[in-house]
């Protein structure tokens, strides 16, 4: 039996076991259920109470800033000797505000810091800059002449990092990061589960590890991508539904459409996925038993790389960029994300997405190796330097 | 050695492996003829596993050499559609209905979905679990899935099965059942290479055996062959009058053990090859015997006298 025709049964054995059509849909009902909470959720809680808050001031405060505290508090004034029974009850009531002018300044007492004094000290603000305008015999006109700020038209020559483009980058980037968190509990569900339910001995008999391994990688990248391609058309639907809803254009969310964008982060995405499942491969088939294994946290490894390419977006053309745009553990997102906002030769990216590649063929290879020497191992799991030691070893 | 490898469907020659400073395996030769049912056998440890996974190229020996020769072709490794395995742990997806994961495991050795499919649902309901086959692993009992374990390792028609420890699990019903299976399999044409240290089953169904302890070959030929040269006459029952001289028992020079049972009856095991005028000649200096019946020895005596022969 050939080894296309075995790679094929294993994959979609694999990519069958793992993905759930019924488990997809409930996750993005709750998905859905979720951010509409948010959205309501927070709406509510963040809406303010229409009812004012009241405001002591002392009696011998500024009309001017009365009134105009007045219209976001119900401002009342307190006698000087009536302050330290006011501050004494603040603390009782755990509640009350009380501002007083001290010398140039202000100041405010309340049990504890609220929202409410940012909204005091705008009106402060305006209060003392309008103070100080008079002071100096300054108008509003000559004010804004004063502020206003430099005039400057923009010319230029490369123009395809539009904001479309940079939002496509992260999205990819946000999904590339599902698909491999979702491939971390696949993967290590796919070989370690095989191995505890003693599965192994028996497929391994039938097929080679390196078909076996080969099938577990791409069965488990084709469930990754289709959880991503599932969430991309919820993506983009949702986003068609925010512009419905919002009346903007649906031009829009054109914008966000670039063709040829797309099709290079799925290469980058692609071999991305395949290069992280080929090392979590690897390191699950070193684990016996996955509840109690130190090299479980070594899975989280992936997160780190993925997330760390995200610092292109700050500077694309520093030399730091440029290494994490071809290093093989970083590139598939931080590639794309360079060439959203920067100019990258066709060259760089084909370099990078071959070495990509290559990464993969020889990552591939390893963790096979590895299952090979770790599939009989039970019990107590093999170190590191046991493992290089088995590899040295003739089988 | 077995001997007359030309027309045999597995040829072994000096095979050998050592685990760090254990040798597993050490010069191990033997060949399985189209059609045997082979018996692989010895105590737990003795290097049985290690020589079949070896055999299946799970592991790689230290040295020699494997010829399957299986419908007429002679390879190192044959395809994966010609051997059926049941390894000595046995695992199965127990989440997974019973059918699908017979058909994927057929399937990976190159049997056709649909003929899995039949053919699972035929051996399924000679089972009597054909109701079953939705159902996941989990929910059969022990024996069960043992069945089903069975099933999985020889689907897909094999001319070659190697089973390793196909008796371990079951109650003495399903493993006079799995005899069945066992020779049914062989009657249909597949070789069978079994592992065991169950010797008792063992010798109701091979016809050739292989006794292996500590990695190396202790004697090996067709099951008649051993019985005429070792078993016959090797054990005597002696009643006794009174009771039994234990004494005098432990002191015959020719005994290899003895085992004492109520009412005055001993069950005595003489060296491998000791001859009978001699057991009767050390048996005469014995008091108070009332009879003496002498008893053909089982493998499993005959495997205890060959590892006693070897101890100095």
């Amino acid at each position: 039996m050939n080894y296309f025709k075995q790679l094929t049964i294993v994959t979609l054995w694999e990519y069958r076991r793992f993905f759930k059509p019924k488990n997809e849909l409930l996750g993005i009902v709750i998905m859905i259920m979720v951010s509409f909470l948010f959205y309501f959720g927070g709406k509510y809680a963040l809406t303010e109470s229409e009812e004012k808050q009241t405001l002591l001031v002392m009696e011998n405060t500024d009309s001017t800033l009365v009134s105009n505290l007045a219209a976001h508090f119900v401002v009342n004034t307190i006698k000087p000797t009536e302050k330290q029974d006011f501050l004494n009850r603040i603390q009782i009531k755990k509640d009350g505000l009380l501002l007083e002018s001290v010398d140039d300044g202000f100041m405010l007492y309340s049990y504890k810091k609220t929202k409410t004094e940012k909204k005091i000290r705008h009106v402060l603000d305006q209060f003392v800059q309008l103070r100080t305008m008079n002071n100096l015999g300054l108008n509003h006109t000559v004010l804004q002449k004063v502020l206003q700020k430099a005039e400057v038209s923009e010319k230029y020559f490369y123009s395809e990092n539009s904001k479309g483009r940079t939002i496509m980058a992260y999205f990819f980037a946000v999904l590339m990061l599902l698909a491999v968190f979702l491939s971390f509990a696949y993967q290590f569900v796919a070989i370690t589960g095989e191995k505890q339910l003693k599965i192994t001995e028996q497929i391994v008999s039938a097929i080679k590890p390196q078909v076996w391994m080969d099938g577990k990688i791409l069965g488990i990248t084709l469930t990754g991508l289709s959880s991503m391609l599932t969430y991309t058309v919820i993506g983009i639907l949702g986003g068609l539904l925010y512009f419905q809803f919002t009346g903007a254009p649906v031009a829009q969310i054109l914008e966000f459409i670039h063709l040829p964008s797309i099709v290079l982060f799925i290469c980058f995405s692609l071999a991305g996925i395949l290069i992280w499942n080929s090392l979590l491969a690897a390191v699950a088939a070193t684990i016996t038993d996955p509840n109690n294994s130190g090299k479980s946290s070594l899975m989280l490894l992936p997160i780190l790389f993925v997330v760390s390419s995200f610092l292109v977006m700050r500077n694309p053309d520093s030399q730091f960029s440029v290494f994490l745009s071809w290093f093989p553990l970083t590139s598939s997102t931080a590639m794309p994300m360079r060439q959203a906002v920067t100019e990258v030769s066709f060259l760089e990216i084909a370099g990078a997405l071959l070495l990509l590649f290559a990464t993969f063929y020889f990552f591939r290879i390893l963790a096979a190796k590895i299952f090979r020497v770790s599939i009989l191992i039970s019990g107590k799991e093999p170190g590191f330097n046991e493992i290089v030691k088995l590899f040295n070893q003739k089988q | 050695m077995l001997s007359n490898h030309s027309n045999s469907a597995l040829t072994v020659d000096k095979l050998n492996k050592t685990f760090k400073n254990i040798k597993a395996v050490s010069e191990i030769s033997f060949s399985i003829q189209p059609g045997d049912i082979f018996a692989f056998l010895g105590p737990n440890g003795a290097g049985k596993t290690t020589t079949l996974r070896i055999l299946l190229d799970i592991i790689r020996a230290d040295s020699g050499k494997i010829t399957w020769n299986l419908n007429g072709k002679k390879d190192r490794l044959p395809d994966a559609s010609q051997i059926g395995y049941l390894p000595e742990e046995r695992g199965l997806y127990t989440d997974l209905p019973v059918i699908r994961s017979l058909i994927y495991l057929a399937s990976i050795r190159g049997m056709d979905a649909h003929d899995a499919r039949r053919s699972a649902i035929e051996w399924l309901d000679r089972l009597e679990l054909a109701d079953r086959a939705k159902e996941k692993l989990q929910t059969l009992s022990k024996g069960n899935q043992q069945k089903i374990q069975f099933v999985a390792s020889i689907l897909h028609k094999p001319a070659f099965a190697i089973l390793d420890e196909p008796f371990s699990g079951l109650d003495p019903l399903n493993q006079e059942k799995f005899i069945g299976y066992i020779k049914d399999l062989q009657q249909q044409g597949t070789t069978i290479l079994l592992s065991s240290h169950q010797m008792h089953l063992v010798e109701k169904i091979a016809g050739k055996v292989f006794f292996i302890n500590k990695g190396k070959e202790l004697m090996s030929g067709a099951l008649h062959e051993i019985y005429e040269k070792f078993g016959i006459n090797q054990s005597i029952e002696i009643r006794f009058h009174g009771d039994i001289p234990h004494e005098k028992i432990d002191n015959l020079t020719g005994l290899s053990e003895f085992q004492p049972f109520d009412g005055g009856l001993v069950k005595i095991s003489f060296k491998s090859g000791y001859a009978l005028n001699k057991i009767l000649a050390e048996i005469s200096t014995l008091d108070g015997i009332q009879a003496i019946n002498t008893t053909k020895a089982d493998l499993h005596e005959i495997f205890i006298n060959l590892v006693n022969d070897q101890i100095p």
